[in-house]
């Protein structure tokens, strides 16, 4: 579910694959599951996050800020943390809580998160709109080969 | 070590990360080994339309065995003729197609439907990691005939990202065009922003079915991308060695391609992998597995000397 997909998914992508395919699936194909691809989703950013490597340069190594904090301060309310901390990998259904604080939660599975996210999802997005124009026009072709081809349109 | 730069590496700014499994002798093996392959014992071909492209071409064919031979120039040539992949970062997709849906609001196992397509296509549209959505389930509740044209327009009608659609006639070919090109204003404006694109499979070992070359024919004249995209399964139907499997997946392709390019010069083309090992205590295809990873990565090496785009199955 996860291990598996991480494996070849990171595999093709850090040799440098055009296009990697498969999010959502399971059972070597046979079904498409909403949740599994909320979750694919973000195994998928944690792989495009270490693709990204790691910037070295003046800023990043942070020499002033370490020999400001020194040895007894600490980094948390710097401004360089404020300023890098949205760079942060930022998983959504994986839950980084402690176990207290994820059973206070709830204490649902990852599937059971991602099954959720997948169900709100289909009541809040919408896709860019369409001119009705363009979809009439779609509806007529699909009608159009169904009395050519397929019968009655639906069971 | 004084950095006298503020740029001390690239690594961050353009990854040069490369896994690779392959070296460049390999590769070069694994490629003359597959000219030899597609020279002497060729590929069987089920279509007319097809083999006389083929022959037009400068293949050897023989009609009555089918059996299509291709001398190294031509698929040389053919390669030559690919456009050249752009380099761009890797793009993800969804998987295509699952037979069984799991619906997300009841835990139900069931045949997939139109309203199934249509809330993946959505659901696609709305993750911002999935780039490019292909035809996740088969609309059971439409006509047979028309099942692939209901799933394309529900995948129009729900994103607007890129759609792969399901084809496996140059029919269903013409006719997801046509759709497409309703959104973007005509099939000239289709050809020049490809929202929709084809997949095909050969079947392993060798051979090139009706459907597949149907498709490959199909969406090169009209302009559109097509991914020819191999499912060896090591042990079964391509030699159990990875190596010797590479070498039919690649003489696969390798003749898709060159069935592309003879019909149309220039035709968008990208070199597809869901080959893996079969499981030889369960003869079933071992997916999620490190043999797949390896064929994975192996994949995307040899793509990359053809200068085409690599669609791995990964996620």
């Amino acid at each position: 579910m996860g291990h598996e997909k991480t494996l070849t998914a990171f595999a093709a992508a850090l040799a440098g694959a055009s296009y990697v395919y498969g999010a959502g699936m399971t059972e070597s194909g046979v079904t498409f599951d909403p949740a599994q691809l909320v979750m694919d989703d973000e195994w998928i950013a944690m792989i495009r996050h270490f693709t990204r490597g790691i910037l070295v340069d003046r800023d990043t190594l942070g020499g002033a800020d370490i020999a400001a904090v020194g040895p007894f301060g600490d980094y948390l309310s710097l401004p360089s943390t404020y300023a890098h901390m949205r760079e942060q990998s930022q998983p959504r259904v994986m839950d980084r809580r402690v176990r207290e604080e994820w059973e206070a939660a709830g204490a649902t599975d990852m599937y059971e998160r991602a099954r959720r996210r997948a169900c709100e999802i289909l009541d809040d997005h919408q896709r860019a709109p369409l001119d009705d124009e363009v979809k009439a026009r779609m509806r007529a072709v699909v009608e159009r080969v169904d009395r050519e081809r397929g019968g009655a349109s639906g069971r | 070590m004084t950095p006298d730069d503020d740029r001390l590496s690239t690594i961050g700014a353009r990854p040069q990360m490369r896994l690779e499994v392959l070296s460049a002798g390999d590769i070069d093996a694994i490629h003359a080994e597959t000219l030899t392959v597609l020279e002497q014992t060729g590929v069987f071909v089920e279509d007319d339309a097809a083999l006389d492209i083929f022959a037009d071409g400068g293949a050897r064919v023989d009609r009555e065995t089918r059996m299509v031979r291709l001398p190294g120039e031509v698929v040389e040539a053919a390669i030559a003729a690919c456009p050249p992949d752009d380099g761009a970062p890797v793009r993800f997709s969804n998987f295509d197609e699952g037979i069984m849906y799991r619906d997300p609001r009841t835990g139900e196992l069931r045949e997939g439907r139109t309203a199934d397509a249509a809330a993946s296509a959505l659901l696609v549209d709305a993750l911002g990691q999935i780039d490019d959505y292909a035809a996740a389930v088969r609309p059971s509740d439409a006509p047979a005939a028309t099942a692939a044209i209901h799933g394309c327009e529900a995948a129009l009608l729900n994103t607007s990202k890129p759609v792969g659609a399901e084809a496996t006639s140059g029919w269903e070919v013409r006719v997801c065009a046509e759709l497409a090109a309703c959104v973007v204003g005509g099939l000239d404006e289709l050809r020049e922003d490809p929202i929709v694109s084809f997949g095909v499979c050969p079947v392993s070992p060798l051979k090139l079915p009706r459907d597949a070359t149907e498709v490959i024919v199909e969406s090169a004249r009209l302009g559109l991308p097509n991914c020819i995209l191999s499912m060896a399964m090591a042990g079964g139907s391509s030699p159990v060695t990875l190596a010797g499997t590479l070498v039919v997946h690649n003489a696969e392709v390798l003749s898709g391609i060159a069935l592309a390019q003879l019909t149309e010069h220039g035709a968008s083309v990208s070199y597809g992998s869901s080959t893996t090992s079969m499981d030889l205590r369960f003869a079933a295809a071992s997916v999620g597995s490190p043999e797949l990873a390896l064929i994975g990565v192996a994949v995307a090496q040899m793509a990359r000397p053809y200068r085409l785009p690599s669609l791995i199955a990964g996620a």
